[in-house]
């Protein structure tokens, strides 16, 4: 069934060019014919090999677009990675710096930070000075969010985030240490990813309190020794 | 003229086909003329261009063109909840990865992107508009106007090209409802300063909004977009 009707087939083939050849093989009434009958298989060659490449552009548009993300220089994580030293919080401008990254939305000041808990979890920190609303988004290294919190859904408005593996947070939880027992734990499959830290300026008043809070805020590896050790 | 010259290319061939054909020189000739000998390599020459041209071309508009599937549209405006997720289809994946922007997770805030009004006609710097209505429940909201890929407004600019829920007038009846005018030039009550001539696109951000995560998107209402005139009106 599908030999006989794919393009490369014998039948395909011998119904097309070998007849067409023939055909002008057969004639010999003139150079004219023969040419005339050349052009009809080339045409028919032609058309085939357009379809060929249609075929092979659908391929690889697919293969572009399910690859590119495994590829992508331009991509959030290595955009943030960009912007330097990982383990702090680095202040976005109006203008795109020179990692590309830039404020989103004129009222809304941000910091990205990325991290890395293959060694130890990662704690972010900070108090809130009456910021009018933050919101943190922590995302993985393929730039899927993992995590999500504003100052409404924590604990009294102020931030702080313990981001674990599911191994280190097992442990963690079976000796919670005291400085992390109000903290909202987060566990992360994967071991490097970055974090958005944002701010709202409504009014140019904000500014300041809105800079404090993010300039304050921590984004350090989270000094923890386990008592058992197994 | 196209017979000589086919004439030509085809004589380097001309002892394989002696060889193999031992008819008269015309009908070896036009034999000749139907052998793939110089056409192969050119329909392969198509059959590549059109594959790597077209499957490149094809993608880098696909990525342009949209963010992705799953979008929620809510008369003219559109927004992605789902684009900053791992659920996200390979086309959004694709999209954020060469965009490299920092999109907002559920809890942060969805942002809507408008790009026509609310008869379906592209929004234009040389005509003005009015924005009126509700937007859904959120704790904060903002809005600006943009071209397409372009940077944001700045906030410190002298004149009023952004936005936001605690700068906005309300209605003075009951329905604490907003009515903006959206033009280039100055205009009474509520104003959004438009500094692009050209196709600019709304942005409409809520923040804290139940619309990021919740699933009865249909019932919720965005302001209408409306086009009071275009010109110097």
């Amino acid at each position: 069934m599908s030999r006989s009707l794919g393009f490369g087939s014998p039948r395909f083939r011998r119904l097309g060019f070998k007849r067409l050849r023939a055909r002008g093989l057969g004639l010999r009434s003139g150079d004219f014919a023969s040419q005339k009958a050349g052009s009809r298989g080339f045409a028919l060659k032609v058309l085939l090999a357009v379809v060929t490449g249609l075929v092979g552009a659908a391929l690889l548009h697919l293969i572009i677009v399910l690859a590119l993300p495994d590829f992508s220089e331009r991509d959030a994580y290595t955009r943030v990675l960009a912007e330097g030293e990982i383990y702090r919080f680095y202040r976005l401008g109006e203008k795109p710096d020179r990692a590309g990254l830039a404020k989103d939305d004129p009222f809304v000041d941000a910091a990205v930070c990325a991290f890395d808990i293959s060694e130890g979890p990662v704690r972010l920190a900070a108090a809130n000075g009456g910021v009018p609303f933050w919101s943190l988004g922590v995302y993985d290294q393929s730039s899927n969010e993992v995590f999500s919190i504003n100052d409404r859904t924590s604990s009294g408005g102020v931030l702080d985030v313990v981001i674990a593996s599911p191994m280190q947070l097992t442990a963690l939880r079976k000796a919670l240490p005291q400085a992390v027992s109000q903290s909202i734990l987060v566990e992360a499959r994967e071991a490097e990813g970055y974090v958005v830290l944002r701010s709202l300026v409504p009014q140019p008043s904000f500014a300041g309190i809105v800079s404090q809070f993010l300039n304050q805020a921590t984004c350090a590896p989270f000094e923890w020794r386990s008592r058992s050790r197994f | 003229m196209r017979y000589s010259a086919q004439r030509a290319r085809v004589s380097p061939a001309g002892p394989f086909l002696r060889n193999r054909i031992n008819a008269n020189p015309l009908a070896q000739l036009s034999e000749g003329q139907s052998k793939p000998v110089f056409r192969v390599p050119f329909l392969i020459a198509i059959a590549l261009t059109i594959a790597f041209g077209g499957g490149i071309w094809s993608t880098l508009v696909a990525l342009d063109a949209t963010i992705g599937f799953g979008a929620i549209k809510l008369g003219s405006w559109e927004a992605f909840p789902e684009a900053q997720t791992a659920q996200a289809d390979p086309y959004a994946k694709s999209h954020r990865a060469s965009a490299g922007k920092l999109i907002y997770a559920s809890a942060e805030g969805l942002a809507f992107i408008a790009s026509v009004d609310q008869a379906g006609e592209r929004l234009t710097g040389n005509c003005s508009y009015r924005l009126t209505g509700h937007t859904p429940p959120a704790r904060f909201w903002t809005l600006f106007a943009a071209a397409p890929g372009a940077a944001p407004p700045s906030a410190q600019s002298d004149l009023p090209t952004a936005l936001n829920s605690r700068i906005v007038l309300r209605n003075g009846g009951s329905d604490g409802g907003f009515d903006i005018a959206i033009s280039a030039t100055a205009k009474p009550g509520n104003w959004l300063a438009v500094s692009t001539p050209g196709v600019f696109r709304l942005t409409l951000t809520l923040f804290d909004t139940p619309t990021a995560g919740s699933s009865g998107l249909i019932d919720l209402t965005m302001p209408r977009i409306e086009k009071t005139g275009c010109g110097n009106v």
